[in-house]
């Protein structure tokens, strides 16, 4: 088990304390909040992408899909039988268990590349369905949670974001607390196991295939519930944004993978540095020209890949270190 | 005799999916990384032959060749400023490398040539010639399509000659197969990578420009074959050159048939099933573990 200092403890806890206390001196409706609320919603996806692209090094291109999962769940059920949110997540939660493990079937034997490969098809399986099945889905123009400001809690609909900043505060703190109980366990040595050596793994008894079943299932059951909470946040979503590489899938990943792959803290990191920067680059350079956004984020992915080729792992460590080192003197 | 038509305007289309395709499973092949921005290129060189048929009046079967020459070019510089830094980089950042190039280059597109969809017109068009009469019925072929499949014969016939009876080809698939010993008998193999990567996008900006009489295009059309061309090598088996091509023609008589029986939205997910299907089944695809 990684063993924390006291310092980092502590530090850890002062984070904690000021994500819980911040918002209260925020404006409850403001610009500031709701790319908080992004940030932790994202440093989850992040989280939960880690689950199993992390821990196990199984890529997944096409986590979207049960993201997608989730809030088309909540949204149909509420808005055509009025049927909690609450309860359409843990429908949307169930649902995406069940396309998990349909994936698993043909995907979780293949490795590396031909993984990638396999997920990338199962999210465009996903934004195709959801595209052509116009009666449930509102097919391509997309989808809006009707509005009722009457039932808060129980409609998970508010006036102001803070009960949503803490409703994705609280998701990040348990996904990424599994995500810790996981990686210590003897559960996650298997993964990490795979991770090393997938064939050794399988040598010395470790079950490979129900493993990284147990992990894509974790992974995309919190991955389901914070598109619903998404779904109740946004109020609208279209096929291709949710279902899309860029929006989320690859974003996910980046996230988990700029701050530390396979790291706890990693996707904290990851969420901390890519969310205000694309926000910055939206709103300084979104409206002057289409795709430029989206391009800055490609240059991005290239420049964090180029720097450290071989994992950003190391060199998170070595900044670590420095900065750790600077602390120490 | 529907059926026989079908069959015949599967084969067509199938012939050009090869070709847009044989590029991913060459850089496959010689370099063991799968470029997920592979697609991107065809959009590029459906660009260059709209922008030489625009401005220069050229037919996009004789732009091919220039969207060829360019993207090689430029295909050769991004192999050396992007890709050769991650060979041998743990697959996750290979697959981000790549799909990061994706991001850069249909942005870059839609900056510079805007959202809306282009195309070209031609004087065959419209034209269909009779292909064989069976009956009553008669098998009818657009000539676009024809010109298309005749491009893409060339291109794969060009291409298995280079890789076969050239010095340089054999050179390429002596790395392929084992690049320390190619190295050992003194193959410049970072040369070797640079060709295999300038050629495989090259050749899938040449199919770019030879479909554009019959496919408009948009900054996204890349990413809408990007599945589809990774069907194609898989079911083939990745890395394989005669492989792409048999399983270009598969994936065509697939969608052709599909056509027939799913409505229009459904027809991608026919073949999204079928690559994951082949996937899983048969992950070294027809033609094995056999490198050509």
């Amino acid at each position: 088990m990684t063993r924390y200092s006291p310092l980092s403890l502590a530090f850890l806890a002062a984070v904690i304390a000021a994500l819980i206390l911040l918002p209260l001196g925020m404006d409850p409706n403001g610009y500031l909040l709701r790319i908080m609320c992004l940030m932790l919603l994202f440093g989850g996806l992040g989280q939960a992408w880690n689950l199993v692209g992390g821990l196990a090094n199984q890529i997944s291109l096409g986590h979207a899909a049960y993201f997608g999962i989730g809030a088309y769940s909540s949204t149909i059920l509420f808005n055509q039988f009025d049927i909690s949110p609450l309860i359409g997540a843990v429908v949307g939660m169930a649902l995406a268990a069940v396309f998990a493990l349909i994936l698993s079937l043909p995907t979780l034997r293949l490795r590396g590349h031909y993984f990638a490969l396999a997920t990338l098809a199962a999210g465009e399986v996903a934004r195709v369905i959801a595209n052509s099945w116009t009666s449930l889905t509102g097919g391509p123009v997309g989808i809006s949670v009707s509005y009722r400001p009457d039932q808060s809690w129980w409609m998970l609909q508010f006036q102001t974001v803070l009960p949503n900043y803490y409703l994705f505060l609280a998701t990040f703190l348990i996904i990424s607390l599994v995500f810790w109980l996981v990686k210590n366990s003897a559960f996650g040595y298997r993964l990490r196991a795979i991770k090393e050596n997938e064939t050794a793994a399988e040598v010395i008894g470790v079950n490979t295939y129900r493993v990284k079943l147990m992990a894509s299932l974790l992974s995309a059951v919190f991955t389901a519930v914070l598109g619903t909470l998404y779904a109740q946040f946004q109020f609208f979503f279209d096929p291709d944004t949710i279902f899309g590489l860029a929006a989320f899938s690859v974003k996910m990943a980046l996230i988990a993978i700029l701050g530390g792959v396979g790291t706890v803290f990693g996707p904290w990191v990851g969420a901390l540095v890519i969310i205000p920067l694309e926000e910055m680059a939206n709103s300084y350079l979104g409206n002057s020209l289409a795709g430029l956004s989206q391009f800055a984020y490609g240059v991005l992915l290239i420049i964090v890949i180029l720097i450290n080729p071989h994992g950003l792992i190391p060199l998170m460590q070595s900044m670590k270190a420095k900065v750790l080192g600077r602390r120490a003197s | 005799m529907t059926l026989l038509q079908t069959l015949v305007d599967g084969v067509l289309i199938g012939g050009v999916y090869a070709v847009l395709s044989v590029g991913l499973s060459l850089v496959f092949g010689v370099m063991h990384i799968v470029n997920f921005a592979h697609a991107e290129f065809m959009m590029i060189g459906m660009f260059i032959g709209w922008a030489c048929w625009a401005y220069f009046g050229l037919d996009p079967m004789l732009g091919a060749f220039v969207a060829l020459a360019v993207t090689f070019v430029f295909g050769m510089v991004l192999q050396r400023l992007l890709i050769k830094p991650i060979l041998g980089a743990p697959q996750v950042s290979q697959i981000f490398l790549t799909v990061g190039l994706l991001f850069v280059l249909e942005n870059a597109a839609l900056m510079t040539m805007g959202a809306e969809y282009r195309s070209v017109t031609t004087p065959y068009q419209t034209q269909s010639i009779t292909l064989l009469t069976v009956g009553s019925e008669r098998i009818l072929i657009g000539l676009d399509k024809a010109y298309a499949f005749l491009m893409a014969l060339l291109s794969g016939g060009a291409i298995w000659l280079f890789l076969n009876k050239t010095r340089l080809g054999t050179a390429m698939r002596a790395t392929s197969q084992n690049q320390m010993a190619a190295k050992l008998m003194g193959v410049n193999t970072n040369l070797m990578y640079a060709v295999a990567f300038g050629l495989g996008v090259g050749t899938t900006a040449f199919g770019g420009s030879v479909v554009l009489p019959y496919i408009t295009v948009s900054p996204s059309v890349g990413s809408g074959f990007a599945v589809l061309m990774f069907t194609v090598v898989v079911l083939g088996g990745l890395g394989s050159v005669t492989g792409a091509i048999i399983g270009g023609i598969a994936v065509g008589v697939i969608q052709s048939f599909s056509a027939l029986l799913l409505p229009i939205q459904l027809q991608n997910l026919a073949l999204f099933t079928v690559f994951i299907l082949t996937l899983a089944l048969m992950r070294e695809g027809i033609m094995g573990k056999r490198r050509s």
